[in-house]
């Protein structure tokens, strides 16, 4: 008897197994099922892309969409702000916060703690509610319009500061010491020791920082109106909404949208490995802390 | 000597921390209560004029119609943004195969990556009457006519939870099953020498322990709801503006559409304020503290 039940339930975790399986098939689908679409519309013609259809496979194949969101849309100079904006940004974010971090964890500095609850007093502002303020300090500091508007925007945040100070505790004070001992200076000893050590929390804040800010639409819609200066994503939302509200304009069929909106996509693609090296790990590490 | 010029050099480096901090996020918090207070101009004088901003903003309907859409839409994603990412996590959990599961959580993490424009802009054009995806399978498989799902007000708000969980469920089902991977393995081998169903398992191992790592998604998840914009800003359109709506986009329409600052900002501080209030009483009710 005990094996017939033994045998029941093996037969009943396989129907579980199964729908379980069918299950997630499914959700998976509503994933794939999208981007297959948007990739098959944006290689398809203009023509064809305006067809209604379920189209899963390029229908009537060209790359027009493309060169039209390119060249005639002008899409080229949005996207080289978006990459200089990012890239900068990016930067001078990864550099200013990782140098506080490492401020933060040598023990005999006065006032490290006043310093580390201005900080941590920063994360409770809730960004969106000051945007008002926001714009106009951009305003008084003839800032309005400019790239660096949106560079500064978010340059420093408390949580990447946090972030690389719980790294960089990891290294043994007493292995810098040493090494001051020897003569290295403080530049050398960052720079050498505690970066290496802490390179995973480097990758980590890099990688959220460059997708936050490619992905960043509230700064430029706020401090940008100079159509020369507007960033990627500014540009595809006003080809998407406004285009297909008015249809005045002729030359946004489908697939020039589709293909603008993959255009945009390409550079998080292109580091999504690396995120699920770190950012997904720094992500669990996090999520386990709590 | 030495130690005044290393300390010297550390104090350097967080001059350009403490500057941005004060420039742009203590300034801005105190120029937006001010400027609660003022009639602000662009040009010339700013009289102080009381409460006047927030008596505006309080007898504005459409403040009250923001307020309502955004508890709503938030409350919304909020609960079904909980419950679909938890489901997941648990039926990813029971899958043996760790490359379906890799495959799995790959996949449904990509959407979170991009930004609310692209999301969005698939979202309006999979919903779209008489070309979108969705509308086509309804026609040619249930044989229905089509829905403008993205100009009928009934449809709206659902619109607005339904893709807004779809993004982000593979992120907060990471987050639950980073959880249960902290989970320790000897529960489940006791509960299996117990002779505990798969089920069983889950309902009295798995779900139990998770208890800590589901507050702090839900309380997290909580001070996201007065935070909804972009995809708003993305995904609205005049027929559905007054169903869709929320607090953020009444601010920026009062603000820089208008130019109207003195209300936008006043309308700023009720967002802080209902922030605060729901986070005092999240914590109350996960009584958080205790964790």
């Amino acid at each position: 008897m005990g094996i017939e039940r033994l045998e029941r339930m093996g037969w009943k975790n396989k129907i579980f197994d199964f729908l379980n399986a069918v299950f997630l098939l499914l959700l998976m689908l509503t994933m794939i099922v999208p981007f297959i679409n948007v990739i098959a519309l944006a290689f398809s013609s203009g023509m064809a892309s305006m067809q209604p259809d379920i189209i899963l496979f390029p229908k009537d194949f060209s790359t027009e969409g493309f060169t039209t969101v390119w060249k005639s849309l002008n899409l080229w100079r949005p996207f080289m702000n978006s990459v200089i904006v990012t890239v900068t940004g990016t930067f001078f974010h990864v550099l200013l916060t990782s140098l506080a971090g490492f401020v933060l964890i040598q023990p005999h500095l006065p006032g490290k703690k006043i310093i580390i609850s201005f900080i941590l007093l920063t994360m409770m502002i809730p960004q969106d509610a000051i945007m008002i303020p926001l714009y106009l300090v951009n305003k008084d500091l003839h800032l309005i319009n400019t790239l660096s508007s949106l560079v500064l925007s978010g340059m420093v945040s408390g949580f990447s500061i946090l972030l690389m100070r719980n790294y960089f505790l990891g290294v043994p004070y007493e292995m810098s010491e040493s090494a001051q001992i020897d003569g290295a200076g403080m530049f050398r000893i960052f720079a050498t020791m505690y970066i290496r050590v802490a390179k995973s929390g480097l990758a980590t804040i890099t990688l959220f920082e460059f997708v936050s800010r490619w992905n960043m639409l509230t700064a430029p819609v706020l401090f940008i109106n100079d159509s020369s200066k507007i960033t990627l994503q500014v540009a595809l939302k006003s080809m998407i909404t406004e285009a297909s509200a008015t249809s005045s304009n002729f030359l946004v069929t489908t697939n020039v949208r589709m293909a603008g909106i993959l255009i945009s996509i390409i550079p998080l693609i292109a580091i999504y490995p690396f995120v699920q090296k770190y950012f997904m790990k720094g992500l669990m590490l996090g999520a386990n802390k709590e | 000597m030495r130690t005044i010029k290393k300390n010297a050099m550390f104090y350097i480096m967080m001059v350009p921390i403490v500057v941005y901090f004060v420039i742009f996020a203590y300034y801005p918090l105190v120029k937006g209560l001010q400027t609660s207070f003022q009639d602000y101009k662009l040009m010339g004088d700013r009289p102080y004029i009381g409460f006047d901003n927030y008596d505006l903003v309080i007898h504005d309907p459409s403040f009250w119609d923001a307020l309502w859409n955004t508890l709503y839409i938030g409350g919304g994603i909020l609960i079904v943004g909980f419950i679909a990412p938890l489901l997941i996590a648990l039926s990813l959990n029971e899958v043996m195969k760790s490359w379906f599961k890799k495959t799995a959580q790959m996949l449904l993490y990509v959407p979170h990556l991009l930004s609310w424009v692209v999301i969005g802009g698939i979202c309006i054009f999979l919903l779209s009457p008489d070309t979108g995806l969705v509308n086509m399978l309804l026609m040619k498989i249930f044989g229905m006519n089509p829905i403008n799902f993205m100009a009928d007000e009934s449809w709206a708000r659902s619109v607005m939870i339904g893709s807004a969980v779809w993004k982000d469920m593979g992120y907060n089902c990471i987050l639950f099953l980073a959880g249960i991977a902290a989970i320790n393995p000897s529960l489940y081998e006791a509960a299996r020498m117990d002779g505990a169903t798969r089920w069983e398992q889950v309902r009295y191992v798995t779900l139990p322990q998770l208890m800590n790592t589901m507050k702090v998604i839900f309380l997290l998840n909580t001070l996201g709801i007065f935070r909804i914009f972009d995809q708003i800003f993305v995904m609205r359109n005049p027929a559905i503006a007054s169903k869709v709506d929320v607090l953020m986009m009444y601010t920026f329409q009062k603000g820089i559409m208008e130019i109207r600052f003195g209300p936008a900002a006043a309308a700023s501080f009720f967002v802080v304020l209902f922030t605060l209030l729901l986070t005092v009483m999240v914590r109350k009710i996960t009584r958080f503290d205790e964790v």
